[in-house]
């Protein structure tokens, strides 16, 4: 077979397998359901993500695949193949190709990650929480409000919540799925992060509305999470009206 | 019988002494400075006499350090297996003993591997609490890291790159047989501290939790600093064999790609451990002496840990990776029968990742609570590291295009490596992505990730070594069917588990816990049940390789008639290892070119022309 029949059939083969592929990523709904506008933002660049994965995938496993089938050798004599140490032009486009890659990643990394801080520091009702982790407890402290809360975060609808976390003993991680935020509670020092929530709903109806610890916190890490409720901002203010005032 | 293993019980009776000492020496400072009732100063003391005293019973009192004082040192004349109880210098015996030692080693933490694939399979309680569960995990966790940095720069490496550099050992064979034997101490006190307690703060032992909790971490800290200095001794001594001891004419151009790729890995063994000696260190004497490093109390920092110790950290994974990639595109050019694609590109991209490896360690903490501006900046680098590494992947490509593919035991872990470490590395763009990284860090898809990189893609490349080298290293032949059947079994089953823990990951699943949502359940039964299946592969491997070594067929010389030098000398080596040396007349992958010659060997002194291929 000439060389040229097989780059058409590894091109046909790519080809195919790139489209049927990322017509299968796309249909999966591999992220569990997203509850915020960062989470949307999150979820779209593991689109994009996952549509340019899947042909550089599908290259390497389709060369690989053709090689070890139509260049295998099964005589009794073991023969050597041709001399080709190189070639120049693939090698120079391959480096190419990958660095042009790489940059439209990062450049699109960097867009979607100032972005996303623009949003929140654009949001001008926000509203304050501090979170505070401790081996094996989350407690929030609404310091507007003056309300104080453990192991349950209720937020109202469509307004960015500036988060302040940190922690009484050990590392912590503050971490909730639906949102797709996530900040360590680190002792002595004050983190931030902040999360617009576009969904109600609650921990009763979705396992992800939650608030999950993260890093590795000893005896109870893994019982260590709170529930989270998102609420109608008017049914937030009557939650907070009814709640006893802190300390 | 006794005398085979003297030294070892020699080595086993001091460190008791060395232990009693340590601790009673401990205890006394401890009361002096008014702390008595506080076991850790004694625990830190006992352990390095200890360690002291095996090191000088094993055999560097007699072999070495008598020398010190101007006494005669011994060398006792011992052959066969008894070669690999005592302080051996040949760089072939100090191979066999990691891999043989570091195979055991990933054997248990399997079977620890298991365990935790047990206690996962259903929400809620299975087979073991929470405190176990987090103590086999960093149990797993350290043992498998500790086979990741070791079994191919320790065991590969030692075997074989004298060997292929056509030298008779490496440039200081006592410090090798050093690194080799501060192991077996580590090993010990890795299994010995879950008598105090154990460690539960997984293999990264972050402050504060490592500051605080059971007395195990603090031997866990100690075995983990020690096995450090093992790996810089192994560094500092492959870069000085690879610049001073290669055969006349094996210029660096004509270096095979294995001894390419374990260079670059001994740059970041030897520069770069000191930094998590250090970040171990400061948990120790905040542990011992009371400093405090890590207590924000009293002005310390717990996220100047996690800098320094991913300062280290993230090279390490490349002193794993590296020598990965320089196995399988070893074999996959000797059972592709052709030259090496890119070599030169190849061997740039080796140095590249080497010095980008140094500037990509932040990404570990982008959720960490560390300054915002320096996001973008490591987000950038780590994106950079897949362009060399790409060009791993150019190199397996093009080295099989045309090619004549043998279709071995070794050749298919090769190409089962590329496959898997193709996943490892796409799947870690998403991780260097600040925005999805904030969903998935600390999630099972980090844990599916990085098993593709080491396991999938090191492990398997491990195994390819093994079947590759087996013949040179024992002198026989294993069956191939087996070796075929252990690879389809393991590569399938593998594939199914680890596939399968990036869904859970992406649905939610975090890292390192005991219990989960009930909503994770199915996907994680699905992930313990193909990582049993994965496990009953390992059967076929150990009795295969068992067997073989004992009653297998001898080994031709050179059975898959390839060209490189450890090939041309008998199987297993003689002790210079050449009969006659080498003199290097051109590259290792000239395949394909007829009547071309990589070396020639000659009596010395003769000037003979011809002589064997």
């Amino acid at each position: 077979m000439s060389v040229t029949r097989h780059v058409s059939i590894i091109a046909v083969l790519w080809l195919v397998s790139s489209v049927l592929g990322i017509a299968f990523s796309l249909s999966i709904g591999m992220l569990p359901s997203p509850a915020s506008h960062e989470a949307h933002v999150v979820d779209s660049a593991m689109t994009l993500l996952t549509v340019l994965a899947v042909p550089v995938f599908t290259l390497v496993v389709i060369m690989l695949g053709y090689s070890m089938l139509v260049f295998r050798q099964r005589g009794d004599v073991l023969e050597d193949g041709p001399s080709i140490a190189g070639n120049q032009r693939i090698e120079l486009l391959w480096v190419g190709v990958t660095l042009a890659l790489t940059i439209f990643l990062a450049g699109y990394g960097t867009y979607e990650l100032l972005g996303l801080r623009t949003h929140a520091a654009q949001s001008e009702e926000s509203l304050l929480v501090k979170v505070t982790g401790s081996q094996w407890l989350w407690e929030f402290y609404y310091p507007k409000q003056n309300i104080r809360t453990f192991a349950q975060l209720t937020v109202p609808l469509g307004r960015t919540v500036q988060f302040e976390v940190t922690s009484k003993d050990i590392v912590h991680s503050f971490w909730i799925p639906a949102f797709r935020m996530k900040i360590d509670a680190v002792p002595g020092l004050t983190t931030r992060t902040f999360s617009t929530p576009d969904r109600v709903g609650s921990f009763i109806d979705d396992p992800n509305f939650r608030v999950q610890c993260a890093e590795l916190c000893g005896l109870a890490h893994s019982a260590m999470f709170g529930m989270v409720t998102v609420m109608d901002p008017k049914d937030f203010d009557a939650w907070a009206a009814s709640q006893p005032t802190a300390q | 019988m006794w005398m085979a293993f003297g030294p070892l019980v020699k080595g086993i009776l001091q460190a008791a002494v060395g232990v009693v000492l340590g601790a009673s020496f401990g205890d006394l400072l401890a009361g002096l400075t008014g702390r008595s009732g506080d076991r850790e100063p004694a625990m830190a003391l006992g352990y390095v006499f200890g360690l002291i005293g095996w090191l000088l019973g094993i055999g560097v009192w007699d072999s070495w350090a008598k020398e010190w004082f101007g006494l005669q040192v011994k060398h006792a004349e011992v052959s066969g297996w008894r070669r690999y109880f005592r302080f051996n210098m040949d760089h072939k015996v100090i191979g066999i003993q990691y891999v043989v030692t570091f195979i055991t080693l990933f054997l248990l933490g399997g079977l620890a591997s298991m365990l935790i694939r047990v206690e996962l399979m259903s929400p809620g309680r299975t087979i073991m609490g929470p405190n176990e569960f987090n103590i086999v995990m960093s149990f797993h966790g350290i043992v498998m890291i500790a086979v990741a940095v070791a079994t191919i720069m320790g065991g590969f490496a030692n075997f074989v790159l004298p060997l292929l550099i056509g030298a008779e050992d490496v440039a200081f064979p006592r410090v090798n047989a050093l690194s080799y034997w501060v192991v077996p101490p580590v090993a010990f006190t890795l299994v010995a501290a879950m008598l105090f307690g154990g460690y539960d703060s997984g293999w990264t032992a972050y402050p504060p939790l490592s500051v605080h909790n059971a007395s195990g971490q603090l031997l866990f800290l100690l075995a983990f600093i020690t096995f450090g200095l093992s790996s810089i001794l192994g560094g500092l001594n492959f870069l000085t064999t690879v610049i001073t001891l290669r055969a006349p004419g094996m210029t660096w151009g004509r270096l095979p790609i294995f001894v390419w790729s374990v260079f670059a890995a001994a740059i970041i063994s030897l520069t770069a451990t000191q930094f998590v000696a250090m970040a171990l260190l400061t948990v120790v004497l905040d542990r011992v002496v009371g400093t405090a490093f890590y207590d924000s109390a009293r002005g310390g920092n717990p996220l100047l840990y996690q800098h320094l110790f991913w300062f280290y950290s993230h090279p390490a994974v490349y002193i794993m990776a590296l020598p990965g990639f320089g196995i399988a595109l070893e074999v996959i050019a000797h059972f592709s029968r052709k030259p090496l694609f890119a070599y030169k590109w190849v061997v740039g991209g080796l140095l590249a990742i080497v010095g980008l490896s140094f500037i990509v360690w932040a990404h570990h903490l982008y959720t960490s609570g560390m300054s915002d501006q320096l996001h973008v900046p490591f987000m950038i680098t780590t994106e950079l590291i897949s362009v060399p590494t790409g060009l791993i992947f150019l190199s397996a490509l093009g080295t099989l295009w045309l090619a004549k593919v043998w279709l071995t035991t070794p050749m298919l872990f090769a190409l089962g490596f590329v496959f898997n470490f193709l996943i490892g590395g796409i799947t870690g763009i998403f991780l260097a992505d600040v925005p999805t990284d904030i969903h998935l860090q600390d999630t099972y898809y980090v844990v599916a990730h990085f098993h593709y990189t080491i396991m999938g893609g090191e492990v398997f490349a491990i195994f390819a070594g093994i079947y590759y080298w087996f013949p040179k290293m024992t002198g026989r032949m294993f069956s191939e069917g087996l070796g075929k059947l252990h690879f389809w079994w393991m590569f399938l089953a593998y594939n199914a588990t680890f596939l399968s823990m990036f869904y859970v990951g992406y649905q939610g699943m975090n890292r390192r816990v005991a219990d989960y949502p009930a909503n994770l359940g199915s996907g994680n039964l699905i992930v313990s049940i193909a990582a049993f299946v994965l496990a009953a592969s390992f059967f076929f491997f150990v009795y295969n390789m068992v067997f073989s070594w004992i009653k297998g067929p001898k080994a031709a010389d050179n059975p898959w008639q390839a060209h490189t030098l450890e090939w041309q000398t008998s199987s297993p080596p003689p002790l210079e290892n050449f009969k006659h040396p080498p003199r290097v007349v051109g590259v290792p992958y000239n395949y394909g070119t007829p009547g071309a010659q990589h070396a020639i060997f000659e009596p010395m002194g003769t000037g003979a022309t011809g002589g064997e291929d």
